[in-house]
């Protein structure tokens, strides 16, 4: 298990020093740059700084999980996430404010076609409801099966790969991880929606609405699995590994058809990026604009009913100190 | 035949109203808007140019208000026939030249010869149909 962690942290770590390159070329920490930035001297010493200071991180990480004693593992593994976030997310941020002077405004104009047809989803939308019959499936099964489930069961396992939390055999304790997923889905169908009519002028909204249908069925798939493996019985890392083999091929092609040269970038005003990661523009309508790292869409944190998805997920978090055994 | 589009452009010195109902009013005039049409949502007309509801709101309130539109709570905004006005008194005269002279001057600040720009005001002009 430790061994396991230790790959799993190097694997992020990877990736997260291959940030830079994850974006489009006319973009660097989240700063749009003109044309041929990337190939000067500051840009490079930018890029190289933040690697030096994420390899670091990821090194120092690593090699804790690899050598801290067995009883400070479980601890070890819940704070090294956080280090390399943290890490990651301070070099980022230096590195945006070094280069910001450099920034150019993107100009593009917005074109909209003046018809009132009705805005219509891509034809495979009903799949949204799907997990009401992975639910209803898992539902069913555990009920009709509830003299075999144990009296009490394991719920949560630690960094070693023991159980450290059960749940007795009780309407909470079976359906209680259902009911969570069933919350989650509803949220995400919200999400789903918000995505396609709330991002119109975005190009990639088709290609969006595709990738966070995979995930809500990945999602739902997850929940269910988890909930019916009190029979099921299924090794942990199964249950972790079937939704990725879902989702990682949708996502490759999500993010290789996002980057494919040619689209302009959405000329969203710089002063309206903070840190280039938030965005807040009380003039534009949009709920989701495309990000200015990385790829896919972030919120417009000056629009309601983004705060009203928002609190929404906060909801059902909440929710689960009510609904999880 | 494709619905006619229209263009804003963020970094234009421009104000955002100005652009749309510019932009709608040289196709209202030009017929590509042909009464009985309809306008999609203020909301999602400035979902798609990146601009505040209230700014698609104003344009289309103030070509309701020059007859071309047709304007009620929770429709869309219908185009209205429209028959070519009498001429307005002369004020309208020295309003459009104040503006004229602005675009002229910008033009010929750039280099464009005053024969040129006359030209292609001209084109534009007897180019729109009504």
């Amino acid at each position: 298990m430790r061994l396991t962690l230790s790959l799993l942290h190097l694997f992020i770590g990877v990736m997260l020093v291959a940030i830079p390159n994850l974006t489009r070329r006319e973009i660097l920490f989240a700063v749009p740059v003109p044309q041929g930035f990337r190939d000067t001297d500051a840009a490079r010493r930018a890029v190289a700084i933040f690697r030096i200071v994420v390899a670091l991180a990821t090194v120092l990480c690593v090699s804790a999980l690899l050598l801290v004693p067995e009883d400070l593992l479980n601890a070890t593994a819940a704070v090294v996430p956080l280090v390399l976030v943290a890490a990651t997310g301070i070099s980022f941020y230096l590195q945006n404010r070094k280069l910001a002077p450099a920034a150019v405004q993107h100009t593009r104009a917005y074109e909209a076609e003046l018809s009132d047809a009705p805005d219509r989803l891509p034809g495979y939308w009903p799949l949204v409801f799907v997990p009401v019959l992975l639910f209803g499936a898992a539902a069913l099964y555990l009920d009709a099966n509830w003299d075999q489930i144990p009296e009490r069961f394991p719920i949560h396992w630690g960094a070693d790969g023991q159980p450290n939390r059960w749940a007795p055999r009780s309407l909470k304790g079976v359906f209680g991880p259902l009911l969570f997923g069933v919350m989650m889905s509803g949220w995400f169908t919200l999400m789903l929606f918000a995505t396609w009519f709330g991002s119109r002028r975005t190009r990639m909204r088709s290609v969006m609405f595709g990738g966070m249908m995979a995930i809500h069925l990945m999602l739902a798939l997850l929940f269910s699995l988890l909930g019916a493996n009190v029979l099921l019985r299924l090794p942990p890392w199964v249950i972790a590994l079937a939704p990725m083999t879902v989702i990682l091929p949708i996502i490759i092609a999500m993010v290789r058809k996002m980057s494919e040269a040619g689209e302009p970038m959405d000329p969203t005003p710089n002063e309206c990026w903070k840190a280039g990661i938030i965005y807040y523009n009380p003039n534009d309508a949009a709920l989701f604009v495309e990000k200015r790292e990385g790829f896919g869409y972030t919120f417009n944190f000056a629009n309601r009913w983004v705060w009203g998805l928002l609190v929404g997920l906060a909801g059902v978090i909440a929710a689960t100190r009510l609904v999880l055994p | 035949m494709a619905p006619p589009r229209i263009k804003f452009d963020p970094s234009s010195l421009v104000p955002a109203v100005r652009q749309i109902e510019d932009s709608l009013r040289i196709l209202l005039v030009d017929g590509q808007l042909a009464p009985g049409t309809s306008l999609p949502s203020v909301r999602r007309l400035a979902m798609e140019l990146g601009v505040h509801f209230n700014t698609v709101a104003e344009a289309y309130r103030l070509l309701a208000s020059e007859g071309w539109l047709e304007l009620a709570h929770g429709k869309p905004a219908v185009v209205m026939p429209r028959s070519v006005p009498p001429t307005p008194d002369a004020s309208w005269a020295e309003e459009f030249r104040e503006r004229l002279r602005g675009l002229a001057a910008q033009l010929r600040s750039k280099g464009i010869p005053a024969d040129q720009i006359a030209a292609e005001l001209r084109a534009v002009a007897e180019g729109i149909s009504r």
